[in-house]
């Protein structure tokens, strides 16, 4: 539906504007009010007891058991839709891919300066605000109100990983921004200093992101919440080492040089890692993980995993041959990474629209007052929410406990 | 059962005022759409076309969203319940003990047979669930979703900035973005009549007082005074979702709008069990995310140390 198709006119006062509306006595109650909701109370035809609508008395446990029962009751027939799925486009993947480069970058920063590479960490430090300086621009096109960005920085709200990061994002920029100008105003222990502060925050940049799908009631995300922020930390870190790879040799490395090396070597460590944390996810995940496996986000997944065994090949083949296949390398990795984040997050809707799924999923934490599993229940077996069997009393007190805690820094940072 | 929030989370405070709620009973819902129409109508929710197509009966909106807030599930229900196909059969054969006129036998189809093929329909009219652990309030990054004095979790229009963060947080699927007007939207339980002493529009157009409206603890006494009565008359399958549960069965926390079902859960497009996504994963996803940031930058250390090491071996430069 367009804009044109939707009567906008607004029922009272013009568009975009707080409806006008005047009491005739200033302050007096609206006409139809009655103290108490009482207008809601003359509507209770059964409320006095003169119809027999709720005539019964409930025994003490009667509700508790029949809600029990007819939770637990076999299903054979599942009518969606269950949940919504994400609304993010394509910008928000991109995001993740340039957000997790320049931390990837920051990381490798802060190792060359241990290894007292200083010039190719100045240039680290470079790439890493490069990476990030379109991160923003893409965040803020994917708001369904650009111009209300600042918004996401009115409060400070630890429970919401969104609001986390989006801190995250000014904080890395900012020490960023200050690293590459002690750089350039020639005070390299600051820059050094900044730097490896930057790199501090590129660990929740870089890792944040899968902690804000893990957040959601999709499936396939929340089912994979501890895996989900390792493999994005992989794929940052390679991307981000074959992002700096490709400058450094640009600006003229010479071959050879143990850096070139140490990138080259955390770029194939770094995604033979994603491969195999993704392989340990969508083995636990069982059928939820179909979602990474079928359709457009399968076909993204599997182009990732070429890309990368295509990278592997080409590594190993150039101990033969020249450094070109070492440079191909690290723009397959570049393009594997960008696959593997659109991989996940568009796999992330197709798992919110599988209505068996999400079913599935939300009966898998069950009580022992279940019935027997269905078909359609069995398929998902596979997946626990979590790992640790916790009792529901700790699990009620945790879920308070998290809130409290927001809450609480919440008060008193608005102090 | 405990219904009451924190106290911490509430943004307004109006001394007096309880928790409010809807209590929506299923089994007097005739689908009229009455309750839909009215919420369009008072908060001025623009129309959203029609579904129409195989197996979606006459429902027409599909869906809760951001410009939908009261919607009228229709549920065809392929198995019709024993009770439903006796009750049928009866009709065919003896016309309901002389209630209803004997249906005569027509040439050539077997109507007997075509009972068995007889489906049921259920409505059920969905609303946000005003939840104690709301996924949606939990989420918003702009403190645009707040929770009132009435203990309701109301989007605030003018803070919303469209980062749809909320949408796939609710375990529910109610919160939605609205394509164009790029806000994300839902039920505010009419906070606007309700500070003005009014209740919702949707419980007051409802004609057959399906949906209830008042403070949750007498609508929770009510509706299980409900429940046993639909078991006395024989109706077994009555149940509340979302209320009268044991603490540890509570479906994110209690929920604010509960409703009276016939049938399991999955039927109604409801999760068996459900809580606040952010309240359950953020601290295992935020611990493994961070020390796999740690460990990344660690290991990036090592390569290069290990790297170097390496290079001056090969160099034959021996510094240590």
């Amino acid at each position: 539906m367009s804009t044109e198709d939707r009567d906008i006119k607004p029922a009272l006062g013009t568009r975009g504007e707080p409806g006008s509306w005047t009491a005739a006595e200033p302050g007096a109650p609206v006409e139809l009010a009655r103290p108490d909701f009482g207008d809601a109370r003359w509507s209770y035809l059964y409320k006095s007891r003169d119809t027999d609508y709720a005539a019964a008395e409930s025994p003490p446990d009667l509700v508790a058991e029949a809600n029990r029962r007819m939770r637990g009751a076999p299903v054979s027939q599942v009518n969606g839709p269950f949940i919504h799925p994400p609304v993010w486009s394509g910008m928000v993947a991109t995001y993740f891919w340039f957000g997790g480069m320049a931390s990837g970058s920051a990381f490798v920063a802060l190792a060359c300066d241990v290894a007292g590479d200083h010039r190719s960490a100045a240039i680290a430090r470079k790439v890493a605000l490069g990476g990030v300086a379109p991160a923003p621009l893409l965040l803020i096109a994917d708001l369904g109100r650009p111009e209300r960005f600042l918004n996401m920085l009115r409060i400070f709200k630890p429970r919401s990983p969104m609001n986390t990061g989006a801190w995250c994002l000014v904080a890395f920029s900012g020490s960023g921004a200050l690293a590459v100008g002690c750089d350039l105003i020639g005070r390299p222990k600051a820059a050094r200093a900044l730097g490896a502060l930057t790199s501090l925050f590129g660990s929740y940049l870089g890792s944040y992101t899968g902690v804000l799908l893990a957040c959601t009631a999709v499936p396939l995300w929340s089912g994979s919440r501890t895996i989900l922020g390792p493999a994005f930390v992989a794929t940052a870190t390679a991307t981000g080492a074959a992002a700096t790879r490709l400058v450094l040799v640009a600006s003229g490395l010479p071959g050879g040089h143990p850096t070139r090396r140490a990138l080259g070597t955390i770029e194939t460590a770094s995604m033979l890692t994603e491969l195999s944390i993704s392989a340990v996810g969508e083995r636990r995940l069982g059928d939820v993980a179909k979602a990474l496996g079928h359709g457009r986000p399968g076909l993204y997944f599997r182009a990732a995993k070429t890309l990368v065994a295509l990278g592997l090949s080409l590594r190993l083949l150039s101990r033969r041959t020249g450094p070109r296949e070492h440079e191909l390398a690290s723009f397959l990795y570049l393009a594997a990474g960008l696959l593997f984040r659109f991989a996940w997050v568009s796999a992330g809707k197709a798992s919110a629209e599988d209505d068996e799924v999400v079913a599935a999923m939300a009966r898998d934490r069950r009580g022992p007052h279940d019935g027997p599993r269905r078909p359609w229940q069995r398929r998902a077996l596979s997946v626990r929410r979590s790992p640790l069997p916790m009792p529901p009393a700790l699990h009620r007190a945790y879920g308070e406990a998290v809130r409290r805690t927001s809450l609480v820094i919440e008060r008193l940072v608005r102090r | 059962m405990s219904t009451s929030a924190p106290p911490t989370e509430i943004g307004i405070h109006r001394a007096g005022a309880q928790r409010m709620g809807f209590f929506t009973d299923t089994s007097v819902c005739i689908g009229c759409k009455a309750c839909e129409v009215a919420c369009k109508q008072w908060n001025d929710l623009p129309a959203d076309g029609s579904q129409s197509g195989p197996g979606v009966s006459y429902d027409h909106t599909g869906d809760l969203s951001a410009s939908t807030w009261r919607h009228v599930r229709f549920i065809e229900l392929l198995e019709p319940s024993p009770q439903l196909r006796e009750e049928a059969e009866r009709a065919l054969t003896d016309g309901a003990g002389g209630h209803l006129p004997a249906i005569p036998a027509a040439g050539g189809v077997d109507i007997s047979e075509g009972m068995h093929k007889l489906g049921d329909w259920v409505f059920m009219s969905d609303v946000c669930r005003h939840c104690t652990n709301a996924g949606c309030l939990d989420a918003c990054p702009t403190g645009a979703l707040i929770r009132t004095e009435h203990q309701t979790v109301v989007l605030q229009p003018d803070v919303c900035n469209g980062c749809g963060y909320c949408v796939p947080a609710c375990p529910f699927g109610v919160v939605g973005r609205d394509d164009i007007d790029g806000r994300a939207g839902k039920c505010t339980l009419c906070y606007d009549r309700l500070e003005d002493g009014l209740e919702p529009a949707c419980a007051k157009s409802c004609p057959t007082d399906s949906i209830q409206f008042g403070p949750l603890e007498e609508l929770v006494d009510i509706a299980s005074r409900r429940v046993a009565e639909l078991h006395q008359r024989g109706i077994e399958g009555a149940y509340l979702y979302g209320a009268g549960d044991g603490p540890d069965e509570q479906l994110a926390g209690g929920l604010g709008s509960f409703f009276l079902l016939t049938e399991p859960p999955e039927r109604y497009g409801l999760p068996a069990h459900a809580d606040s996504p952010v309240q359950e994963n953020v601290v295992p996803a935020t611990v493994a995310a961070v020390a796999a940031g740690l460990l990344a930058s660690a290991g990036a250390v090592v390569a290069f140390a290990v790297a170097a090491r390496r290079s001056r071996g090969t160099r034959g430069a021996r510094t240590w």
